[in-house]
């Protein structure tokens, strides 16, 4: 368990973070958190020439801004800021939520929303919130920036559409929709996810539901939005049928894992009970 | 190449001035480097908790961040906790209420109770577990633990309360 050698950098800015970045040529890695990276380094999974350590970098990537109706996350804020932040709590409740079944409370001491959106875990509680938020993922390089929705961002297993020698600098969110539900089931309470759900509508005029999203984690290689089953909720006001109609079109985007944690089998038998589930309970009016 | 750093660390009080190898992990460094066995390592992968510290007052897995990245911070280990054979009220709670039998997690559970204790709430037992989760014991079956910290807590905000 111990990592390859690799040189160590860092740096003082953004900049000359991009900046090393480059001059790698692709084969460094960012270092933030660490909470992902270096298990893998250790298991040797992965070696880079070199890591890069934002972690000095918190003035320019640390920050929770609330900019009109929209909120922006830095790649650097943690877990444990996001638990504890009165404007997430005020403009994002489902993100603070979320946070508490993500590992334990040194984990989520260190780990950063950057982090865990660049590792792309298909269980990642973090990837599944931006989903059903409909964020977007702003990455730059020394060449400049880019604006990446976060329903592009997931490209498979661990993988995302960010270079190797792209930073992801912020998440911005639009306003939340104002009805948001979470379900997860794992082995054990701050494990990854068997599987996680996300739902999230606005009420509109005659109770019909608008800007409807459901998200599903540890169902694919990636986490993704069903969205054929939104689109049979949206407009619409639901009644225990079009509920059924849409916890069975959730199930057109499962092609579910076999690993250690859950059969593929386990996985597809939840997938309607529990967006069923989320659906009556958002309709029921609670909020959350 | 960079593959070696200088750092300057205060550990449990003490500026230490080091040249660490990039690759080396905190938890390796504190045991080889200072000595410091106190601090336990299990997994090496961020699973047991064992390797538990405070880096400038936050409980965080050593195994999981690179000696390099202390440089400049200030780091709380075990052997921070007693004074001479007198045991700090956290460890005597762990005696009283026997929350210990090998005795290997408990470094990280210290570690872990003591940035807890310094928030001053008086928690339910339910969020101690959460709170404790992020360390594993194979022996006592956690019940003892969560009393000795359940106690301890109770402790210290009765303490706060009464100035
Ligand atoms: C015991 C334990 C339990 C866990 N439980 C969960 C869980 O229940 N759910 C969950 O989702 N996760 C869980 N995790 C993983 C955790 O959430 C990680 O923190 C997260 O996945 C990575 O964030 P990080 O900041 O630690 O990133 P790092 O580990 O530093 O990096 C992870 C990857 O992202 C890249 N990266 C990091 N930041 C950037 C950036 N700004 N730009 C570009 N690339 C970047 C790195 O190069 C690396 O490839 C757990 C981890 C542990 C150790
Ligand atoms: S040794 Fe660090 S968590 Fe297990
Ligand atoms: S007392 Fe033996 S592992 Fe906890």
């Amino acid at each position: 368990m111990k990592a390859a050698p690799f040189e160590y950098v860092k740096p003082a800015t953004v900049d000359e973070a991009l900046q090393a970045l480059e001059d790698h040529l692709g084969m460094a890695r960012v270092l933030a958190g660490g909470q992902s990276l270096l298990p893998m380094l250790g298991m040797r999974l992965m070696r880079p020439s070199a890591l890069v350590d934002i972690n000095g970098l918190a003035g320019e990537l640390g920050r929770i801004e609330a900019r009109g109706s929209e909120t922006v996350v830095g790649a650097l804020v943690r877990y444990a800021t996001i638990e504890s932040s009165p404007v997430v709590s005020e403009r994002l409740p489902l993100l603070q939520h979320i946070v508490q079944y993500i590992g334990d409370r040194q984990v989520r001491n260190r780990g950063t929303i950057g982090g865990a959106l660049a590792q792309a875990d298909p269980t990642g509680e973090m990837a599944l919130a931006c989903l059903v938020l409909d964020a977007t993922i702003v990455a730059r390089t020394t060449q400049g920036e880019r604006d990446i929705p976060a329903a592009d961002f997931f490209a498979g297993s661990y993988a995302s559409v960010l270079e190797p020698e792209e930073l992801l600098v912020a998440v911005r969110f639009p306003l939340a929709p104002d009805h948001c539900r979470f379900f997860e089931r794992g082995r054990k309470h701050n494990d990854f996810a068997v599987l996680s759900v996300a739902v999230a509508a606005s009420r509109g005029a005659e109770g019909r539901w608008e800007g409807v999203r459901i998200g599903l984690g540890g169902v694919n290689d990636r986490p993704l939005l069903a969205e054929a089953a939104a689109a049979a909720l949206e407009g619409r006001t639901w009644d225990d049928a079009t509920i059924d109609a849409a916890a069975a079109l959730a199930m057109e985007v499962v092609d579910a894992p076999d690993d250690v944690r859950a059969g593929a089998a386990y996985r597809e038998h939840l997938v309607p009970i529990h967006v069923r589930r989320l659906l009556r309970e958002l309709a029921q009016g609670e909020q959350r | 190449m960079n593959e070696h750093i200088d750092i300057t660390v205060t550990v449990n009080g003490e500026v230490h001035e080091q040249r660490v190898e990039a690759r080396t992990h905190a938890a390796d460094f504190l045991r080889h480097q200072l000595g410091l066995t106190g601090t336990h390592v299990g997994c090496e992968q961020g699973v047991c908790g064992m390797c538990t510290i405070l880096v400038d007052g936050q409980a965080i897995k050593s195994c999981l961040m690179l000696a390099a990245q202390l440089d400049g911070a200030e780091v709380e280990t075990v052997e921070s906790l007693a004074v001479d054979d007198r045991l700090d009220p956290l460890q005597q709670a762990f005696k009283d209420e026997h929350a210990l039998q090998c005795g290997f997690c408990t470094p990280g559970f210290l570690m872990t109770a003591t940035a807890l204790a310094r928030e001053g709430r008086r928690l339910g037992r339910d969020e101690i577990r959460q709170e404790l989760a992020g360390v594993l014991c194979r022996c006592t079956g956690y019940d003892h633990i969560v009393d000795a910290v359940e106690h301890h807590l109770d402790a210290t905000a009765e303490a706060r309360a009464d100035g």
